[in-house]
């Protein structure tokens, strides 16, 4: 019994954004961070314009993917690291797509790279910051932190919004099928 | 897509993170350390337990007599005590978790409650 695999034009999205958010993850893990899970989150703009351009189900496969084989390639899988990523991100993508259903029911109240920017990394250090109090640090004073890493991750948030809209703005004004730069 | 413009959803998910933010500071940075309530004990059963946020007086009666126990502010004190050596007295203010003043003579000792206490045992 032969079994031919379809492939779609979204999964070669997946993958080619998967690879490029990847890259960017990789990239970015070798740059000295002040502080464990401070990270300027590039990787999640990403995330960001998929979800702006093509909806929340390929924006999840994305991220989900390029924690997994980030980590890989890293060689942190299954290290604490990749625990705190791994919750992080499915945070994020919680959050992300309740906002994004919102947005889908309510128009008017729409929420745009700004909104998801911020929301996503609020998510994210939220996620990953429980499972480090909850499994690896179980320590009180680690709790006077949260609401400092909270607000670097809004800043850090704003900054991914900004990029978003920058890159949206450049892809939608790029010829279709055109690949610019 | 000019400056920083946000859309509705955006002003309010922003909104949203906000509050949150002010929310995790007041919940994570207000009691730092400090213990919010003592306990009063004469004989070593418990007499009494203290809002430390509640300012109030109170006579603990003892074998000697009463102690004055004093509550300002989220801190506690002995104030006078019918002992000789007012070691209790001494002792001054109390307000961090787990920090104890005791007035052997009375039988009438005073403690910080606390999530975190500062010190596991105190021996004398």
């Amino acid at each position: 019994m032969t079994r031919t695999l379809q492939t779609t034009r979204d999964d070669y999205l997946i993958a080619g954004f998967a690879a490029l958010a990847i890259t960017i993850h990789i990239a970015e893990s070798a740059l000295p961070s002040p502080l464990p899970g401070i990270k300027p989150g590039l990787a999640n703009v990403v995330t960001l314009v998929v979800l702006c351009r093509y909806g929340w189900q390929m924006a999840a496969w994305v991220s989900l993917l390029r924690v997994l084989v980030g980590s890989i390639l890293i060689g942190t899988f299954l290290s604490p690291t990749f625990f705190l990523s791994v919750a992080g991100a499915l945070a994020s993508v919680v959050v992300l797509g309740l906002l994004f259903a919102l947005s889908r029911t309510l128009p008017g109240w729409a929420v745009g790279p700004m909104g998801y920017g911020v929301a996503a990394a609020l998510a994210h250090m939220s996620g990953q910051f429980w499972v480090a109090y909850a499994i690896f640090v179980p320590h009180s004073g680690l709790l006077t932190l949260y609401p400092l890493l909270m607000t670097l991750a809004a800043v850090l948030g704003i900054v991914s919004g900004l990029l978003t809209r920058t890159i949206l703005a450049r892809l939608n004004s790029a010829p279709s099928g055109g690949n610019p730069v | 897509m000019n400056g920083v413009k946000l859309s509705r959803g955006d002003a309010v998910v922003w909104l949203l993170a906000a509050t949150l933010l002010v929310g995790l500071y007041a919940m994570f940075w207000q009691a730092d350390g400090h213990g919010a309530e003592a306990v009063v004990l004469v004989n070593g059963k418990r007499w009494a337990r203290l809002d430390l946020f509640q300012n109030q007086d109170l006579d603990v009666p003892g074998p000697l007599g009463h102690s004055h126990i004093q509550v300002r502010d989220g801190q506690v004190r002995f104030v006078s005590s019918p002992c000789p050596n007012q070691l209790c007295v001494h002792t001054g203010w109390l307000s961090q978790g787990g920090e104890v003043a005791i007035c052997l003579p009375n039988r009438v000792s005073l403690q910080i409650l606390g999530s975190d206490p500062r010190f596991d045992a105190i021996n004398f």
